[in-house]
C-alpha cells in the first residue's frame, strides 16, 4: 500500500477484480468435479445448468443430485464460511490490536460447542431446536456473557481479549462435563467431529442462511475500511481522527459475531483461517483495510474450499475433519509466508 | 475566541484530576502548558479535543460546547498530537501521515490529489519527505515524533493540541517543530517540559499544579523565580535572553560538582 497512483488505473482494476472472482469459481469447479465420485466437468456443468435452470440435459439422476446438492452447495457454503471467517478474524485483528485475536476469541465457538451437545447429548429443546440452532443460541449466550464482562472491565482491548479467554474457559468447561459424564462412545464421536468442523450435511438451505449473512457482513465492514485504518493507533487516536469509537466497535463486533455464530453452528469450529489468512492477506496488500478486507473474503473462500477438497480425498474412504485438514495444510503454508516476509531483527 | 474551557473538572476513581481549570485560546496564538509530572496536562489536553468528556464544566469551540459538535466535524477543525502513541503493524511514514485525512474523506471515497497534497505538503513541513516509504517501526523517537506531527498536519486544522512535542527530539528539531507551529498560524495549545522553550515560543502560559492553575498569562507574568520555586521546587534566577524572552538558570548546589570543580 506504499504506493498509491492518484489516478485509480482502472484497467488494472477490472482485472484484479475479474481474478478475484474468476479464483473462486475454479476452486468451485474443481470441488464439484473431484471426489470419490469422479465426474467429466462437462458432466458437472450439465449438472448445474439442470439444477439452477432447469435445461433438460441427460444427467444420470445420481450424478445430479451429486453435483448439485451435494458437492455445490458444499462447495459454495465452504467459500462462504472461509470468506467470513477470515473477514471477522481481520475486522477483530484490527480493533483488538492484537495480531493473535481471531473469529472464536470471544468465546463464540465455545458457546456454540455447548450449545450444540446440550441439543445432541441433553436433548435439550426437544424437537424444535437442531443442532445448528443450539449452537447458535449458545453462540449468542457466550458472547452476551464476555460482552458483559468486558464491559465490566472497562472495555479497553486487553480486557475484551481476557474476558474472552475466561467465558470460553467456563462453556468449553461445561462442554466438557456434559460429554464426559453423559455421552456414549458414539455420541462422544459425533461431538468430535462437530467440534472439529464438518461440512457434511451442508445443504441449500444452509447456503441461504450463510450467504446474505457473509456479503451483508462484508458490506458493512467495507464501509468501516478507513475507520479500522485509524485505529492502527489506538482507540483514542482513532476518535482524534473523527472516528465514532465506540459507535464502529459495536457495530463491527456485532457483525462478525453474527457471521461467525452463523457458520459455526451450521458448520462446526473450524481453526486456522480466521488467525492466518489476515495475515497472509496483509503480506499480500499490506494493512490497508480497502485492500485486505476484499482479499481475505477471496482468499479465506479459495482456501476452505480447497482444503474441504483435501478433506475428501487426502484419507481414501474417509473424510476427515476440515479442522485438521486446514491446520496440516494451512500451518506449513503460512510458514512458507512468514519466512519469505521475514524482516532483519 | 476559538477553543476555551470554563470550570472544568475531570476525576477518575473517585479522585480529581483536573480541578476547575479556565483558559482560553488565543485565536492564531500558541498557549504553552506547563507543570510536574502528573499535574494533570495530559489529561487536560484530552478533555479539550474531547477524548474524555469532562465531569463538569464546558469545552467550546467558537463558542459551542465540543460535546454537541460531531467527532467526525471536530476532527476537522482540530488535530491532537498525543505524547506516545505507536503501533504493531507493519505501516510505512505516508500510510501514517494518510491517516490524517481520515475525517476530510467520506466512507467510499477514494484517494484525492487534494488528499496527496495535503500528504506531501505535511511530510515537507517536518523534514521527512525522503522518509516517505520508511517503516514505522524503523524509525528514532524523533523521527516518530515528527510523523505524527505531520499527520497532524495533514489532517489541515485550525487548532492544534501537542502534548509535548518536543519529547525525543534534538534541540534543533526541538526548535524547528517549535518555530514551524509559530509559522503555521494556527491557534495552538502546547504542553512543554522546558520552560526556557515555553518562555521563547509561546504568547501565553498556563501553569498548572495538582490539577488546578495556579498561574495563566504572559510568560513573563507566570515564569517569576517565587512561583516555579513554589510549584517544581527548584531554585532558579529569571534573566533574559538576547530577545528580550524570559530566561531561566536553574541553580543547582555547587558542592555537586565536588572538591575538585573549579
Ligand atoms: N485514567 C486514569 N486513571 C487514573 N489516574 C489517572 C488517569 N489518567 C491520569 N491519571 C492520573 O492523573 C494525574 C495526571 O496525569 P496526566 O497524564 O494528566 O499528567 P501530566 O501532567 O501529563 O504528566 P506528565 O508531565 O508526566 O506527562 C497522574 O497522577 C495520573 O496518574
Ligand atoms: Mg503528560
Amino acid at each position: 500500500m506504499s504506493h498509491h497512483p492518484v489516478q485509480p488505473n482502472w484497467p488494472a482494476r477490472i482485472g484484479i477484480a475479474v481474478a478475484a472472482l474468476a479464483a473462486p469459481v475454479f476452486a468451485i469447479a474443481l470441488a464439484v468435479t473431484i471426489g470419490e465420485m469422479r465426474i467429466p466437468l462437462a458432466t458437472a456443468f450439465q449438472a448445474l445448468g439442470n439444477g439452477l435452470f432447469d435445461l433438460g440435459y441427460p444427467v444420470s439422476a445420481i450424478q445430479q443430485g451429486v453435483i448439485f446438492d451435494y458437492r455445490l452447495s458444499r462447495a459454495l457454503l465452504a467459500g462462504l464460511c472461509g470468506g467470513a471467517l477470515a473477514l471477522s478474524g481481520a475486522i477483530l485483528q484490527a480493533l483488538l490490536r492484537n495480531p493473535l485475536a481471531e473469529p472464536y476469541i470471544l468465546g463464540i465457538s465455545a458457546g456454540a460447542s455447548t450449545g450444540a451437545v446440550a441439543v445432541m447429548i441433553l436433548g435439550f429443546g426437544g424437537a424444535a431446536l437442531t443442532v445448528s440452532g443450539g449452537a447458535f443460541l449458545g453462540s449468542v449466550a457466550a458472547l452476551l456473557i464476555v460482552a458483559l464482562l468486558a464491559a465490566g472491565a472497562g472495555g479497553a482491548s486487553d480486557r475484551v481479549i481476557l474476558a474472552g479467554v475466561a467465558g470460553s474457559q467456563l462453556f468449553n468447561a461445561a462442554t466438557a462435563t456434559i460429554v464426559t459424564t453423559l455421552a456414549s462412545a458414539e455420541q462422544a464421536r459425533g461431538v468430535m467431529f462437530w467440534l472439529l468442523g464438518n461440512f457434511g450435511g451442508v445443504r441449500w438451505p444452509d447456503v441461504f442462511v450463510a450467504t446474505p449473512v457473509a456479503l451483508a457482513g462484508f458490506a458493512i465492514c467495507m464501509l468501516h475500511a478507513k475507520a479500522l485504518d485509524a485505529f492502527a493507533f489506538g482507540a483514542d487516536a482513532a476518535a482524534s481522527l473523527g472516528v465514532a469509537v465506540t459507535r464502529v466497535r459495536v457495530v463491527l463486533f456485532a457483525v462478525t459475531a453474527v457471521m461467525t455464530a452463523t457458520m459455526v453452528s451450521i458448520v462446526g469450529t473450524i481453526g486456522f483461517v480466521g488467525l492466518v489468512i489476515p495475515h497472509a492477506a496483509r503480506f499480500l496488500v499490506g494493512p490497508g483495510h480497502a485492500r485486505l478486507l476484499p482479499v481475505c473474503l477471496v482468499i479465506g473462500a479459495i482456501f476452505m474450499i480447497l482444503a474441504d477438497i483435501l478433506s475428501r480425498i487426502l484419507v481414501p474412504q474417509q473424510i476427515l475433519p476440515i479442522g485438521v485438514v486446514t491446520a496440516l495444510v494451512g500451518a506449513p503454508a503460512f510458514a512458507i509466508i512468514l519466512y519469505r516476509a521475514r524482516r532483519p531483527a | 475566541m476559538t477553543l476555551s474551557a470554563r470550570d472544568v473538572f475531570w476525576g477518575t476513581s473517585g479522585r480529581m484530576i483536573v480541578d476547575g481549570v479556565t483558559l482560553e485560546a488565543a485565536p492564531g496564538k500558541i498557549l504553552g502548558l506547563i507543570g510536574p509530572n502528573g499535574s494533570g496536562k495530559s489529561s487536560l489536553l484530552r478533555l479539550l479535543c474531547r477524548l474524555r468528556n469532562v465531569s463538569s464544566g464546558v469545552v467550546e469551540l467558537d463558542g459551542r460546547d465540543i460535546g454537541q459538535v460531531s467527532r467526525r466535524e471536530l476532527a476537522r477543525r482540530l488535530a491532537f498530537v498525543e505524547q506516545q502513541a505507536t503501533t504493531e503493524i507493519q505501516l510505512c511514514v505516508c500510510d501514517v501521515v494518510r491517516l490524517g485525512r481520515t475525517p476530510h474523506r467520506s466512507a467510499l471515497a477514494s484517494w484525492s490529489a487534494a488528499d496527496e497534497q495535503a500528504v506531501d505538503a505535511a511530510l515537507a513541513r517536518v523534514g521527512m519527505s525522503e522518509r516517505h516509504d520508511q517503516l514505522w517501526h524503523t524509525l528514532s523517537g524523533g523521527e516518530r515524533q515528527r510523523v505524527h506531527i505531520a499527520r497532524a498536519l495533514a489532517q489541515t486544522p485550525s487548532e492544534l493540541i501537542l502534548d509535548e512535542p518536543t519529547n525525543h527530539l534534538d534541540i534543533q528539531h526541538q526548535l524547528s517543530i517549535l518555530t514551524l507551529v509559530r509559522r503555521l498560524g494556527v491557534t495552538c495549545i502546547v504542553a512543554l517540559h522546558d520552560l526556557n522553550l515555553a518562555a521563547l515560543f509561546c504568547d501565553e502560559i498556563a501553569l498548572l499544579h495538582e490539577g488546578r492553575l495556579v498561574a495563566s498569562g504572559t510568560p513573563e507574568t507566570v515564569l517569576t523565580e517565587e512561583t516555579i520555586r513554589r510549584v517544581f521546587g527548584v531554585a532558579v534566577r529569571i534573566g533574559a535572553t538576547a530577545s528580550g524572552r524570559r530566561h531561566i538558570e536553574y541553580l543547582v548546589d555547587p558542592d555537586c560538582y565536588g572538591e575538585a570543580a573549579p
